[in-house]
C-alpha cells in the first residue's frame, strides 16, 4: 500500500465546478434562486475546506449522518467523507480511480462503494489530510468501520461514537452522554472550545429547517408535484453538510417559496405529469441528468422519497442543545430503514404516504452494497401492493458506472411506465 | 379505402416471431431464426407470415414491435415492453392466467394479470444467462443430445445432482465434473438437476410478485416437456401451455397494434 501525496485538485474541482453552475445557472426558471443559493453553498463549502490549512482551520472528516452542527458551534471546519469523495469523483468523472484505491486497500466489490471510494480517495490522498477521523454507528456497519481505516491512512487520531439502537430512554440518554465525551476529546485535540450559545441557536435553526422539509413536502402533494427530479440530491446534501447552518435556511425558504409559486400557478416539475412515483432509496447519483431527462420525457415526477426526505417529526429545543442533537438523530428519514429497527407503524405510515401523495407506482433502487436496505425490498412491495400500488426494483449501484448501463435503466422505467400507463 | 391489417412483431435474439391479425382473429403467424441484422429478419418474419394471406408487405400494415431487437425496427410503428405484450397475448388465449412465465433466449420473465387480463406486476432476471433458452442450450451441448432428448431423459431421473442456479458458468463447471467424477452421475440426474436449476430460478421470481393460479409458461422453452413438468412438480398443479407458446409476445404486439387502430391513432 502506497500513500499518494497530498493533492487539492479534486475539492478545487468541485469548487470551480460549483461556481460554474452557479454563473451559467441551468436550472429551470422557476427554481433559479434557489438553485443558486444552493451551488454557493457548496462553493463556500469547500473553500473553507481547501483554505483550512492556510487559515489555521482544524478540519474534521466524518461519515455521513454524523452530527456536523457539533462542529460548526466549535468552529471546526467539517470535511463530509462520502460526500465530498463523490462530489470530487462525479465532477470529474474519475470513480473507477477511486473504486481501485478501494480495491488496493483490500475492500472487496460487495462492500458499500461510497465506503470503498472514500477510502481510496484517502489512500490516493485526493482528499485533504483531516485533523481527526469522526465517525459512528450511524448509518451502517460500513460507515462503523470506515472510521478506522481513515485513521490509519492519515495517521490522525479519531473519535467512534456509539449510537445506540433503539429509541429509549436509557439509549438516548447514553448516548447524550457520548456526545459530551466526543465534545470533551475535540476540545482538548483541537484547543477550541463548544460554544454552547452557538450550539443552541444552530438546533433552532435545525428545527426550523425540520418545519421547512415538512412544508416542502407537503407541496409536492400538488398535482401537478412542482418538485423536479435533480432536486431531491440537493434535499439531501443540504441537511448532510449544512445542519442549522442560516444559508441552510435562505436555500429551504427559498426552495419553499418557489414550490409555493409553482403551485398555485399550477405549473409542475414536467410538461405533463403522468406518474406520480414514490422512491426508495437513492437513485445512482451519476445518473442524476439522465434520470432527470427520463423524467420529462414520459411525465414521471417522484413526489415523495418517504426513507429520505419525508421528516415526520420535529420538536427540537433550542434550551436542551445536546439532547436536541441526539434527538435529531432518531429523527433523520434514512435512520428508519438503513439503521432500524423497521416497526410496523413505519410500514404502515408508508403506505398512508403513498395515499396521501396520490402515488400510482413505487421505485425502489436496490443499492447492491447496502445488503441491509435490500432486506426491505419485500416488505415495502408486499404493503404497497396490498393497496394496489405497483413497485419496481431496479439492482443498481449509487457510485459505480460499472453495475448498470443507461440504456437498461431506460429500458426498466420504460417497461414499468408501461404498467402503470396499462392500469 | 382497404382496412390497415394489425402486425405484432417479437425480435428475439434466437429467434423473430410475427402475427398478423384481421378482424376475425389470427390471419397468419410465422417464427424465424433471427439473423444478425435484427430489422431484417422482421422484415422477413413479416414477409413469411403476410405469404400465407397473399398479402404483399406494404405500408397497409400498422406493427407494433416488442422483444430484445425491438428499437432495431425503423418500419415499425410503436414499441411496446415484452411485459404488456405477453400479459396481452396471455389474455386472449388463454383468460383464465393470473401468473405467466416466459423463458427466452437471453432473459426469464414472470408477469402477473390482475381480474381484467391487465399487467399487474412483473420481475425479470437477465443479469446472467442461468435461467434461460441459452443455458438450457448450453447445457445441451455439454451432454451431447438435443434439448428434446434431454427432455425424454429427464423423466427417467431417479434423483437430481446438485448445480447451481446462481451462474451459467459455475453451473457449466459443476455438471462437467458430474459427467467426469468416478462413477459419472448418471446423465438423467445431470438432467434433473440442470433443469432444476433453472426452475428454482424462475420459481423465486414468481414467488416474488405472488403466485396465482392459473399458471401459464410460455417462450420456445415452454416446449421443453420434461422442463415443464418440473415446474409442475414445483407448483403442485399443471401448467397452461399455448398451442405456439413462441409467438405469445408477437400476438400481444398484433393485439397491441389492433387496438391502436380502433383508438385510431
Amino acid at each position: 500500500m502506497t500513500v499518494a501525496e497530498s493533492r487539492t485538485d479534486k475539492i478545487n474541482a468541485i469548487v470551480r465546478a460549483s461556481r460554474l453552475i452557479l454563473r451559467m445557472n441551468p436550472a429551470r426558471p422557476e427554481l433559479q434562486k434557489s438553485d443558486a443559493i444552493y451551488y454557493k453553498m457548496l462553493a463556500t463549502y469547500f473553500t473553507r475546506l481547501l483554505e483550512a490549512p492556510q487559515k489555521g482551520g482544524f478540519v474534521a472528516a466524518h461519515t455521513v449522518f454524523f452530527p456536523t452542527e457539533i462542529l460548526y458551534a466549535m468552529d471546526i471546519v467539517p470535511m463530509h467523507t462520502e460526500l465530498t469523495t463523490w462530489m470530487a469523483a462525479m465532477f470529474l468523472g474519475e470513480q473507477a480511480e477511486l473504486l481501485a484505491g478501494g480495491a488496493e486497500l483490500g475492500l472487496a466489490p460487495e462492500i458499500c462503494s461510497p465506503h470503498r471510494g472514500l477510502a481510496g480517495a484517502f489512500l490516493l490522498k485526493a482528499l485533504p489530510r483531516p485533523d481527526v477521523m469522526l465517525w459512528s454507528s450511524l448509518i451502517c456497519d460500513n460507515s462503523a468501520k470506515s472510521g478506522e481505516l481513515v485513521m490509519k491512512l492519515n495517521d490522525c487520531p479519531g473519535f467512534f461514537l456509539d449510537r445506540p439502537f433503539q429509541r429509549t430512554k436509557p439509549e438516548v440518554d447514553y448516548f447524550v452522554g457520548e456526545l459530551g465525551r466526543m465534545i470533551d476529546f475535540l476540545e482538548q485535540l483541537s484547543g477550541k472550545k463548544m460554544n454552547w450559545d452557538r450550539l443552541s441557536e444552530m438546533v433552532a435553526r435545525m428545527d426550523e429547517h425540520i418545519k421547512l422539509l415538512q412544508e416542502i413536502s407537503e407541496l409536492r402533494k400538488a398535482v401537478p408535484s412542482p418538485f423536479p427530479y435533480q432536486g431531491y440530491l440537493k434535499l439531501l446534501s443540504v441537511d448532510y453538510m449544512f445542519p442549522g447552518q442560516p444559508e441552510a435556511t435562505e436555500y429551504l425558504e427559498t426552495l419553499r417559496d418557489e414550490l409555493a409559486a409553482m403551485v398555485k400557478a399550477g405549473k409542475g416539475a414536467v410538461g405533463k405529469e403522468r406518474f406520480r412515483i414514490m422512491t426508495l432509496f437513492i437513485p445512482p447519483m451519476y445518473m442524476s441528468g439522465f434520470l432527470e431527462k427520463i423524467s420529462q420525457e414520459y411525465g414521471a415526477v417522484s413526489v415523495v422519497e418517504p426513507l429520505f426526505t419525508l421528516w415526520m417529526e420535529g420538536g427540537l429545543d433550542p434550551s436542551k442543545p445536546l439532547e436536541s442533537v441526539a434527538k435529531k438523530s432518531f429523527l433523520i428519514p434514512e435512520s428508519r430503514t438503513m439503521y432500524g429497527p423497521l416497526s410496523k407503524q413505519m410500514l404502515d405510515e408508508v403506505v398512508q404516504i403513498a395515499r396521501d401523495y396520490k402515488v400510482d407506482g413505487a421505485v425502489y433502487w436496490a443499492f447492491i452494497g447496502c445488503r441491509h436496505t435490500c432486506a426491505t425490498i419485500k416488505l415495502f412491495k408486499d404493503v404497497l401492493n396490498e393497496i394496489d400500488i405497483p413497485m419496481l426494483t431496479v439492482d443498481c449501484d449509487l457510485v459505480d458506472p460499472t453495475i448498470n448501463s443507461k440504456e437498461e435503466i431506460r429500458e426498466k422505467l420504460e417497461r414499468f411506465f408501461e404498467l402503470l400507463e396499462e392500469r | 379505402m382497404e382496412v390497415k391489417k394489425a402486425v405484432g412483431l417479437d425480435v428475439g435474439s434466437q429467434t423473430t416471431k410475427a402475427v398478423v391479425l384481421d378482424g376475425t382473429g389470427i390471419l397468419a403467424s410465422a417464427v424465424i431464426t433471427s439473423g444478425d441484422d435484427a430489422e431484417a429478419s422482421a422484415k422477413a418474419a413479416i414477409e413469411q407470415a403476410l405469404q400465407q394471406t397473399g398479402l404483399q408487405f406494404d405500408s397497409n400494415l400498422y406493427i407494433t414491435a416488442t422483444g430484445i431487437g425491438a428499437k432495431s425496427v425503423s418500419f415499425s410503428h410503436q414499441q411496446k415492453g415484452l411485459t404488456t405484450c405477453l400479459a396481452r397475448g396471455l389474455h386472449h388465449l388463454l383468460p383464465s392466467v393470473q401468473l405467466a412465465i416466459d423463458i427466452g433466449a437471453e432473459s426469464s420473465t414472470v408477469v402477473k394479470l390482475n381480474e381484467r387480463g391487465k399487467l399487474s406486476d412483473y420481475a425479470n432476471h437477465d443479469k446472467c444467462a442461468a435461467g434461460t433458452g441459452i443455458f438450457l442450450q448450453q447445457m445441451a451441448k455439454l451432454m451431447l443430445m438435443s434439448l428434446e432428448e434431454m427432455s425424454a431423459h429427464s423423466f427417467k431421473a431417479k434423483n437430481r445432482a446438485d448445480v447451481t442456479n446462481t451462474c451459467a458458468v459455475f453451473a457449466e463447471s459443476e455438471v462437467i465434473s458430474h459427467v467426469h467424477r468416478v462413477p459419472p452421475t448418471p446423465k438423467e440426474d445431470i438432467i434433473a438437476g440442470i433443469f432444476y436449476s433453472v426452475v428454482s430460478r424462475i420459481m423465486t421470481m414468481c414467488k416474488r410478485i405472488g403466485i396465482k393460479k392459473d399458471v401459464a409458461i410460455t417462450g420456445g422453452v415452454a416446449l421443453n416437456k420434461g422442463l415443464v413438468h418440473v415446474f409442475e412438480q414445483e407448483f403442485g398443479f399443471a401448467l397452461l401451455v399455448p398451442e405456439s407458446p413462441q409467438a405469445v409476445a408477437a400476438l400481444g404486439a398484433a393485439i397491441v397494434s389492433k387496438e391502436t387502430l380502433e383508438k385510431g391513432t
